[in-house]
C-alpha cells in the first residue's frame, strides 16, 4: 500500500493540476489529499418502516466530519436501511438527516443520491461487469485533462497500480472490495459509506484489506461510516462506534469506552465476552463473591445494589490453588485460541455461576486444575433494578469466540 | 445544530426537491405489468365474449357431437405418441452428445438442433411431395418427431452439462450397472428437463396447423381453421377453440410441476464438472449410424427435396422479385413485433427480477398463459373482434398481425428479457447514482450496456419465430401481400413444388443459421452471469 509519504502527495498535485472539478457541482480541492472542509453528518429522529415493519425507530446520530466511524447491529437491527436512507437509495418517513448542517432529508424534501456527494461501497463490491478496472473507477469522473493520471493515482493508493485494464471477474475478491473503494473516493465525497465490504473476504485478507481501506479514506479526509455486525471490526477500525439495537442508537462512544462502559448488560456482552456479577456498592467499592472491587465511575451510594461488569483480561488467574490473594477456583473447560485462551471457570464456592478468563496462550490449564483468581483493575457497573424485575440473565458463561 | 444550519444557507436545502413519492417504480411497473396482461389475456375475453354471444346452449351442442371426439382422438393420441417419441430421442441424444466420447460431439450439437429452426410445415412439405405413405395419422408422427424432438433434447443437454457427475459415480459404487444407473440417476436428476420439455411439445402439436394440413390430418387445429375461413361458420370455429384451449390449459397445468423439478436437480454455477465421459466402445459405429439416419431424416430430406424441387420441376424459378417483396413484408412485420413484444416483456421482467412480491409472481404466470393459445385461436379471437366491435377496423391489417404475433410470441421475449433484465442488479445501478450520475445517465451507460445484448438477442429470437409463422399469417396478413411463409403455401395448395421450394429454402437459410448463433449466445450467458458478480 501507499505510505503516507510526501512522494504521493507530489504526484497527487501534479495529477489534478489540469482540472479542478470532480464530476459533482461543488467545487473539489485542488488536490485528492487536500483536506475536504470535513463536513460531520447528523440524524434525528429517524423512522422508516417496510409494510407494517418497523426497521428504524427513531434514530438519532451524530458523526463528527472527518470520524472513521462504525455503525454496529445485529443482523435485522436497522443498520443497512439506515445506510441506505444516507445514501439518498431510501426515503426516510420521517426525521432528518443533515450533512455539514444542510438538510439532505425531512418531511419535505429529499436530496437524490446523485446530487449528495455521498460515497457508497456496496457489500459485494458491485463493480459495473462490462468496464474495465479503470473504467469502474473513472465512472464518476467526467472526461477532462488528468482524468487518467487521477485514475492511476487513485488505483495506486489501494495497491491496484497495473491492473487498470483488467475486468472485474479478472479479480479477487479482496482486490474488487479497492476497486469500489477508489471508484466511491473518486468523486471526492464528503461521505464514504462502507456496507460489510468485508464480509465477503476470507479471514487472512480482511485485515489487510481493513487497514488498507482505512489508510484511504483518511488520506482522502472523508467521513467514512462502516457497518458491520462484527464487533471485532467495528472496535478495531473506527474512532467512533454507533450500536444499533432495535431501530435505536444504543450507544455512541469511542471502541474503548464501549467496551470498558456499556451503557447496559445486554451491550456489555454484545461487544465481547462479559462476566456479570452481583454486588452491593460502598462509595468507589464494591463488595463482590470475588472480593471487594475497585469501580471506575466515581462514587456510588452505599449499599446499592448493582452489577459488575468483569472483562475476561479483568481476571487474573494463577494456577496454583491456595497461593497469594483471590478466591478459589476450578477450571471447567479451555477454549484454546493460539495467541491466548479463554477458560471458564467455578468458583470453590459456587457462590456466581461459571466465569470466562482470558489467559496467554501459552498457559496450560487442564480441567480440573486448581486456580486463583482476582480481578484486576477498576470495573464498570450499573445499579441493579430492584427485586422482581426484570433481572439481567445470569452471565453468559460458554467460552465463545471472543474478540481476538 | 441543524437549525442554524439551515438558516444559514438556504438555497442549499430548497435546491433540488424530489416531491413526496413512496414506491412509485413498483407501482408503475405493477401498472405496467397489469396493462400487459390484459392485453395478452385480450384474445381469451374475447373468445368467451364470442361463445356468450352465440349462447351457452348453442356452444354446448356444437361441442356435444361426434366431430369433437374424432378431433380430441386425433389430437390427443398424435400428442401423446410424439411427445413420448420425443422424450426418447430427445434424452438419448443429449446424452449420447453430452456425457459419452462421441466422436465429432460439437458437429452433431449443431446437426441435432437445427431441425427445430425448420417449420414444420416446411419439414412436411419435404415428406408429402417425395412419399405418398407419409400421410395421415404415421406422417404427422413421422414429421412432428422429426421437427420437435429438439424441445426436448435442448433443456436435457444443459441440464445434463450441469449435472453432478459424482451422483453417477456414487450410483456405480453402490452396485447399480451402467443401464440402470443411466435410467435411475442420469434420467433421474434431468427429470425436470425431459417434463418440462414434453410440455412444449405437446404445446407445439396442439397448436400446429400447417403440417397436418399438407399431410391430411384432421385436428382441432385444422378443423377451426376450416370452420373459420373456408365456411366462415364462426361459432363453431369458437367453440372447438374452447376445447382447444382447455386442452392446452392441461398441458400447461403439467408445468410447473415439472419446473419445480427441474430447478431442484440444478446444481450451482460453482459445481465445475470434471469431464469424465462415457466410452462407447463397440457402440460407437452403430450409434454414428443412427445419428446420421435422424439427422438425414429431420434436416437432410427437407433440404434436399427442396432443392431437387426447385431444379427438376422444369419451372424457371424466376421468382426474385416475389422473394424479395414476400422477404421484405416478412421483415417488416416480423421486426415491428418483435421489437413490440421485447418492450411488453420489458416492465413484467423488471417487476419479476426487482420485485418478487406475490402480485408480479402472479402477474408473470398470467403471461404464461399465453402459451395455451395456438396461433389459431389468437387470430380467429383478433380478427373477428375486430370485425364485430370495431366496425372491420384494422381486419386483415398489418397493426393486427403484428398485435397477433406479440401476443403470441410473447413469452418467447420474456425468457430471453429475463434473463438480461437479471444481468443488471439494482445494486450497480445505486452504486452508479452514488457517484453522481443522472438516472438517465445511469440508464445510458450501465443498464443498457448489461441488458441490450440479451435484449438483442431476445429481439432476434421473436423476430425468427415471427418470420416462420405460418397459421395466424393466413389469418391476418394484409389483402394483396404476401410473406415468405404465405407465399410458400401458395404455391404449395397450388402443387407448384417447384416454384414453392425456393420459398422453402429461404425460409430455412434465414431461420438456422441466426437460431444456431442465439442458441451459442443463450448457452453462454450463464457463465458470463457466474464471472461477473
Amino acid at each position: 500500500m501507499t505510505p503516507g509519504s510526501g512522494a504521493p502527495l507530489a504526484a497527487d498535485r501534479a495529477a489534478s493540476a489540469g482540472g479542478s472539478t470532480g464530476s459533482l457541482p461543488a467545487p473539489g480541492p485542488a488536490s485528492l489529499d487536500a483536506p475536504i472542509a470535513t463536513e460531520g453528518l447528523t440524524t434525528s429522529d429517524l423512522h422508516k418502516a417496510f409494510g407494517d415493519h418497523p426497521v428504524l425507530r427513531g434514530v438519532d446520530l451524530t458523526i463528527p466530519g472527518g470520524t472513521f466511524a462504525a455503525v454496529l447491529g445485529a443482523s435485522g437491527s436497522g443498520k443497512t436501511t439506515l445506510l441506505r436512507i444516507l445514501a439518498g437509495f431510501e426515503r426516510p418517513d420521517r426525521g432528518v438527516v443533515a450533512v455539514g448542517g444542510v438538510i439532505l432529508d425531512d418531511d419535505h424534501h429529499h436530496l437524490r443520491a446523485e446530487r449528495r456527494r455521498i460515497g457508497y461501497v456496496p457489500q459485494e463490491g458491485s463493480l459495473f461487469p462490462h468496464l474495465t478496472v479503470e473504467g469502474n473507477v473513472g465512472f464518476g469522473l467526467r472526461a477532462r485533462e488528468g482524468r487518467e493520471a487521477e485514475i492511476a493515482d487513485l488505483l495506486e493508493r489501494v495497491g491496484l497500480s497495473g491492473l487498470g485494464s483488467r475486468y472485474p471477474h479478472q479479480l479477487s475478491g479482496g482486490q474488487q472490495q479497492r476497486v469500489a473503494l477508489a471508484r466511491a473516493l473518486a468523486v471526492r465525497p464528503r461521505i464514504v459509506l462502507l456496507d460489510e465490504p468485508f464480509a465477503s473476504l476470507d479471514a487472512g485478507l480482511r485485515a489487510t484489506v481493513r487497514a488498507d481501506v482505512r489508510a484511504a479514506v483518511q488520506r482522502s479526509g472523508a467521513t467514512a461510516i462502516l457497518v458491520t455486525h462484527d464487533q471485532d471490526e467495528a472496535l478495531s477500525i473506527a474512532d467512533l462506534v454507533a450500536v444499533i439495537r432495535d431501530g435505536v442508537v444504543a450507544q455512541v462512544a469511542s471502541p474503548r469506552d464501549l467496551y470498558e462502559s456499556p451503557v447496559d448488560p445486554d451491550l456489555a456482552r454484545f461487544v465481547g465476552e462479559a462476566n456479570l456479577i452481583e454486588g452491593t456498592s460502598y462509595g468507589s467499592t464494591a463488595e463482590t463473591p470475588l472480593g471487594w472491587l475497585e469501580l471506575c465511575d466515581g462514587h456510588r451510594p452505599s449499599r446499592q445494589q448493582i452489577t459488575v461488569l468483569v472483562r475476561p483480561e479483568q481476571l487474573r488467574v494463577t494456577p496454583s490453588a491456595g497461593g497469594g490473594p483471590g478466591v478459589a477456583a476450578r477450571v471447567v473447560e479451555t477454549g484454546f485460541h493460539g495467541h491466548d485462551a479463554l477458560v471458564r471457570l467455578i468458583t470453590e464456592d459456587a457462590a456466581v455461576a461459571p466465569m470466562i478468563a482470558r489467559v496467554v496462550g501459552g498457559m496450560r490449564l487442564e480441567p480440573g486444575a486448581q486456580v486463583t483468581i482476582k480481578v484486576v483493575g477498576p470495573a464498570h457497573c450499573w445499579p441493579r433494578p430492584p427485586a422482581g424485575d426484570a433481572n439481567p440473565d445470569p452471565p453468559a458463561a460458554e467460552p465463545k469466540a471472543g474478540p481476538g | 445544530m441543524i437549525a442554524t444550519g439551515v438558516a444559514a444557507e438556504p438555497p442549499a436545502v430548497a435546491d433540488p426537491v424530489v416531491p413526496a413519492r413512496r414506491r412509485l417504480p413498483p407501482l408503475f411497473l405493477l401498472g405496467a405489468s397489469g396493462a400487459v396482461a390484459v392485453v395478452l389475456l385480450a384474445p381469451l375475453l374475447f373468445l368467451l365474449i364470442e361463445a356468450s354471444g352465440s349462447g351457452a346452449g348453442t356452444i354446448a351442442h356444437l361441442i356435444w357431437r361426434p366431430l369433437t371426439a374424432t378431433l380430441l382422438w386425433n389430437t390427443v393420441r398424435l400428442t401423446v405418441v410424439v411427445t413420448a417419441l420425443c422424450a426418447v430421442i430427445g434424452t438419448l441424444t443429449a446424452w449420447l452428445v453430452e456425457c459419452t466420447d462421441l466422436p465429432g460431439r460439437r458437429i452433431w450439437a449443431v446437426l441435432l438442433v437445427i431441425p427445430f429452426a425448420i417449420p414444420d410445415f416446411v419439414i412436411s412439405f419435404g415428406w408429402a411431395s417425395i412419399s405418398t405413405w407419409v400421410q395421415g395419422f404415421q406422417g404427422a408422427v413421422l414429421v412432428m418427431t422429426l421437427a420437435v424432438y429438439p424441445l426436448v433434447y435442448l433443456p436435457v443437454a444443459a441440464s445434463l452439462r450441469g449435472a453432478d457427475p459424482g451422483l453417477e459415480d456414487a450410483a456405480r459404487s453402490l452396485g447399480l450397472g451402467r443401464v440402470r444407473t443411466f435410467l435411475r440417476v442420469t434420467v433421474g436428476q434431468a427429470r425436470g428437463a425431459i417434463l418440462g420439455g414434453c410440455v412444449l411439445v405437446a404445446l407445439v402439436i396442439l397448436a400446429e396447423y400447417g403440417a397436418f394440413e399438407i399431410l391430411g390430418y384432421q385436428t382441432f387445429t385444422t378443423e377451426i381453421f376450416t370452420e373459420f375461413q373456408v365456411s366462415f361458420n364462426v361459432p363453431t370455429a369458437c367453440a372447438l377453440s374452447l376445447v382447444l384451449v382447455v386442452l392446452g390449459g392441461v398441458v400447461l397445468g403439467a408445468e410447473p410441476v415439472a419446473r419445480g423439478k427441474g430447478r431442484a436437480v440444478r446444481t450451482g454455477a460453482q459445481a465445475q464438472r470434471a469431464i469424465r465421459r462415457h466410452r462407447l466402445g463397440r457402440a460407437t459405429l452403430p450409434v454414428l449410424a443412427a445419428l446420421a439416419l435422424l439427422v438425414a431424416l429431420a434436416l437432410g430430406v427437407p433440404v434436399g427435396t427442396s432443392v431437387y424441387w426447385m431444379f427438376a420441376s422444369g419451372v424457371p424459378f424466376l421468382t426474385g422479385v416475389s422473394v424479395l417483396d414476400a422477404g421484405w413484408h416478412t421483415a417488416l412485420y416480423s421486426g415491428v413485433a418483435a421489437a413490440l413484444a421485447t418492450l411488453l416483456a420489458l416492465p413484467v421482467a423488471l417487476l419479476a427480477v426487482r420485485h418478487s412480491g406475490r402480485g408480479g409472481r402472479l402477474l408473470e404466470r398470467s403471461t404464461y398463459l399465453v402459451l395455451a393459445m395456438p396461433g389459431i385461436v389468437i387470430a380467429l379471437a383478433i380478427s373477428y373482434f375486430a370485425e364485430r366491435y370495431a366496425g372491420g377496423f384494422g381486419y386483415q391489417s398489418a397493426p393486427l398481425l403484428i398485435a397477433a404475433y406479440a401476443i403470441l410470441f410473447f413469452p418467447l421475449a420474456l425468457v430471453g428479457v429475463r434473463a438480461s433484465v437479471a444481468h443488471a442488479p439494482v445494486a450497480l445501478e445505486e452504486a452508479a447514482r452514488s457517484l453522481g450520475r443522472r438516472p438517465d445517465e445511469v440508464f445510458l451507460r450501465v443498464t443498457l450496456p448489461l441488458i441490450g445484448p440479451g435484449l438483442a438477442a431476445a429481439f432476434c429470437l421473436v423476430f425468427l419465430a415471427c418470420a416462420t409463422e405460418l397459421t395466424a399469417t393466413l389469418v391476418l396478413v394484409p389483402t394483396g401481400v404476401q410473406t415468405l411463409a404465405t407465399q410458400f403455401w401458395a404455391y404449395q395448395q397450388n402443387l407448384s413444388y417447384g416454384q414453392a421450394a425456393p420459398f422453402a429454402l429461404v425460409i430455412i437459410a434465414i431461420a438456422a443459421v441466426p437460431s444456431y448463433v442465439l442458441a451459442r449466445h443463450f448457452d453462454r450467458l450463464p457463465s458470463r452471469a457466474g464471472s461477473a458478480s
